[in-house]
């Protein structure tokens, strides 16, 4: 099967602390990353905090490019499921969600033959048409999960899954992604969570000191995983 | 019934819960000892000498069971469990045929009891007759269709002998008539993963965590294959915001939503728009015209021509030069090339002018200047203030996030420019060397076009015009691509 995004050796350095009286330094978040995303599968990212998994998500999203290897997208559009993207507080949500939708790739006819489908899903009745200032934390993380399910893209980035609203709205979402991971819907999940990564995913890449340590099943990654944050513990 | 010596005994339903507790928990040893118990209180009962059986036999204790059972075969022939108790306690202890034999006779005597059908079944597949195995369970199935473990052994069957394909199938019967049965999934996600369907396997165990509903789609599975395989066509249009068009339309929506939102901010909200020029024409007027008697003839005239132009381009500069860091949130979120925000401010910004020129004309038609032939020239100027407007915007903008402190040299660069563009004198005032180069300036030399066609009601200089529109339009394209060098520079520098 041909992958639909391929990283080669990819690295991403920042620039640290540069102007005009101080020297530049320089951060490498990514050194060597090497991994495929193949058509329908669900792939997880592991890694530690700040072991560079939101710039790999930027790299794959094609937001930024990197400073060594290459990122190769087979024609596939690719979005971030960010939960609140550009949300306009004094727009209602339906203005909300067309622009967002559009954001998202779509066109805005192809969001608004959709809005009432993101109305429905969403829950959110006629606050459907109130400002987003008017909303609750919970609300507005309705409104952005609502708008990323229905106007999916090829590629699903997902970070850090799924705190969305209150218990019962969290069971629906966590369900659709289920639904979406089982429908052939390109997934890259970056997670915390062992159960969840072993739960979902087909497939799952270790990131560590900004290489790609391991791929693989879900399950012997994840073993590979804890053997190295035993070793740094020791 | 509940009365069998000089104690009264509870209901004997009632007693076995406690028994049937233990066997429920596979405690043999606590069920057998349970079962010996009740049967002292109610020897009468055929499940306290055949489930004493069952639970010796499944400790091992098969001597015990033997004595139970033949007791039963004597007292209670008829009862359908002693035959098939029997036949299990055969099978356990290999003698096959002595439980062929007890079976034979169940199958003859109560073909309608599950029980001779499951342990048929089970004393075939230990001789190894699979086929007569397959048999039996299907018969067991059929005997009762409302209990879920015949359907259990037929698909277990299944699995034992490899038949993974037929397990599958069998597990699915069971699921759709015992859905909230666990076991119909998790067994059939081993198959699946026997036959290294992983997928199917995920499947299987996140419908048992969630719910059923996951597998509707099964059907449509095959139907998603082939739209992904399609989706290639589709997803080159969806592909980020590389058509000129989706661009447009995005900058276009942004924009109106800008306005719809602003207006939130204030109680006078779109009058604001036409206040705000007033109010500086107030200011002017007051100060040139009155205080200083610089005013000359028809002064408010001449204000407000040079004014409303001015105001246009000076709005869309300053909302542009910061619009790309403004954006940062999304930029850093959406694969989207930045000359969107500055674009954004300014059709902003120049949708707020159209009622103002309305303004204007409307103030023109009050100081009786009417549309002449000259009018037509507006067109030309006004494209060259767009063209002057996105070059001028675009480029601040593009520079400001290399250059932060840029913002603070927008305000004051703008005020100066202003005080050089003749908004509240007229360049003839200027000694006369100095008025070409005055007029150097496009900004002062787009307002002396207005001014011309309004007030002079004569043609502007045309040639002039439209080098400078030329040139504006070279510097567009020239910024259209260096935008599209750095359009990947950008989010790095907004990180860094």
């Amino acid at each position: 099967m041909k992958p639909v995004i391929t990283l080669q050796d990819v690295a991403v350095r920042y620039k640290r602390n540069g102007n005009l009286f101080r020297k530049k330094t320089y951060f490498e978040a990514l050194k060597s990353i090497n991994m495929d995303i193949y058509p329908g599968e669900t792939l997880g990212i592991l890694g530690r905090n700040g072991s560079g998994k939101s710039t790999l998500l930027r790299l794959i999203s094609g937001i930024i490019k990197p400073d060594h290897g290459r990122v190769t997208n087979h024609g596939a559009s690719v979005s971030l499921l960010a939960l609140q993207t550009g949300f306009d507080p004094n727009l209602s949500g339906h203005d909300n969600a067309i622009f967002s939708g559009m954001l998202q790739g779509a066109s805005r006819r192809e969001v608004q033959n959709k809005l009432n489908e993101i109305q429905e899903y969403s829950e959110l009745g006629n606050f459907f048409f109130e400002p987003v200032r008017t909303y609750s934390t919970g609300m507005r993380a309705r409104l952005g999960f609502s708008i990323s399910t229905i106007i999916s893209p090829d590629v699903l980035l997902i970070d850090e899954v799924l705190s969305v609203g209150d218990q019962h709205f969290k069971h629906k979402a966590e369900r659709t992604m289920v639904e979406k991971i089982q429908s052939q819907q390109t997934v890259v999940l970056v997670s915390h969570s062992h159960q969840q990564i072993a739960r979902l995913c087909d497939r799952a890449v270790l990131i560590d000191d900004g290489i790609s340590y391991a791929s693989g099943d879900p399950h012997d990654v994840l073993d590979v995983y804890e053997e190295r944050l035993e070793q740094k513990k020791t | 019934m509940n009365t069998n010596s000089k104690t009264k005994l509870p209901a004997h339903e009632l007693a076995f819960e406690w028994a049937w507790q233990a066997v429920k928990e596979k405690d043999w040893k606590a069920a057998a000892h349970r079962w010996e118990v009740l049967r002292q209180g109610y020897p009468s009962h055929p499940a306290t000498w055949l489930q004493n059986a069952i639970a010796h036999i499944e400790t091992g204790d098969f001597e015990h069971a033997e004595y139970l059972l033949s007791h039963a075969r004597q007292e209670f022939p008829d009862h359908p469990q002693t035959l098939t108790e029997s036949a299990f306690l055969a099978i356990r202890k290999k003698e096959c045929d002595a439980a062929e034999g007890y079976l034979q006779q169940a199958r003859h005597k109560h073909p309608d009891a599950v029980q001779t059908w499951l342990k048929s079944s089970e004393c075939a597949e230990e001789i190894g007759q699979l086929a007569k195995a397959t048999e039996y369970s299907e018969k067991a199935c059929q005997c009762s269709p409302d209990l879920p473990g015949p359907y259990i052994q037929y698909a277990e069957l299944a699995m034992r002998n490899k038949q993974w394909e037929q397990a599958l199938e069998r597990w699915k019967k069971l699921r759709l008539l015992f859905p909230n049965l666990h076991v119909g999934y998790i067994r059939a996600a081993d198959a699946a993963r026997h036959l290294n369907r992983p997928r199917e396997a995920r499947q299987l165990i996140l419908a048992q965590q969630y719910d059923t509903s996951i597998l509707d789609n099964d059907s449509q599975n095959e139907g998603l294959q082939s739209k992904t395989l399609q989706s290639d066509k589709v997803s080159k249009q969806h592909n980020g915001h590389t058509s000129i068009t989706r661009l447009l339309n995005l900058i276009w929506a942004k924009a109106i939503f800008n306005l719809r939102s602003e207006d939130h901010h204030n109680y006078l909200s779109y009058v604001w728009w036409i206040l705000e020029p007033l109010i500086h024409m107030a200011i002017y007027y007051l100060v040139f015209g009155y205080l200083l008697q610089r005013g000359g003839e028809n002064f408010p005239v001449f204000l407000l021509t040079g004014l409303i132009p001015w105001m246009w381009f000076m709005k869309a500069v300053s909302s542009s030069s910061n619009s790309i860091i403004a954006g940062q949130h999304l930029l850093l979120q959406v694969d989207l090339p930045s000359i969107v925000f500055p674009l954004v401010s300014l059709v902003q910004s120049t949708l707020k002018q159209i009622p103002v020129f309305i303004l204007l004309f409307a103030f023109l038609w009050l100081h009786n200047i009417t549309p002449s032939a000259n009018w037509w020239a507006l067109l030309p100027v006004i494209t060259v203030q767009i063209l002057l407007t996105i070059a001028f915007a675009s480029m601040v903008a593009a520079l400001v996030p290399f250059m932060r402190d840029l913002t603070y040299l927008v305000p004051t660069g703008l005020t100066l420019l202003m005080f050089l563009s003749g908004i509240f004198y007229d360049y003839r005032m200027i000694p006369v060397e100095w008025q070409s180069a005055f007029l150097m300036n496009p900004v002062a030399f787009l307002l002396q076009c207005y001014r011309d066609i309004f007030i002079g009601n004569s043609l502007p200089d045309l040639q002039t015009l439209g080098w400078w529109g030329i040139g504006s339009a070279v510097t567009c394209i020239g910024l259209a691509y260096a935008y599209k060098r750095l359009r990947y520079v950008y989010p790095r520098v907004l990180m860094e």
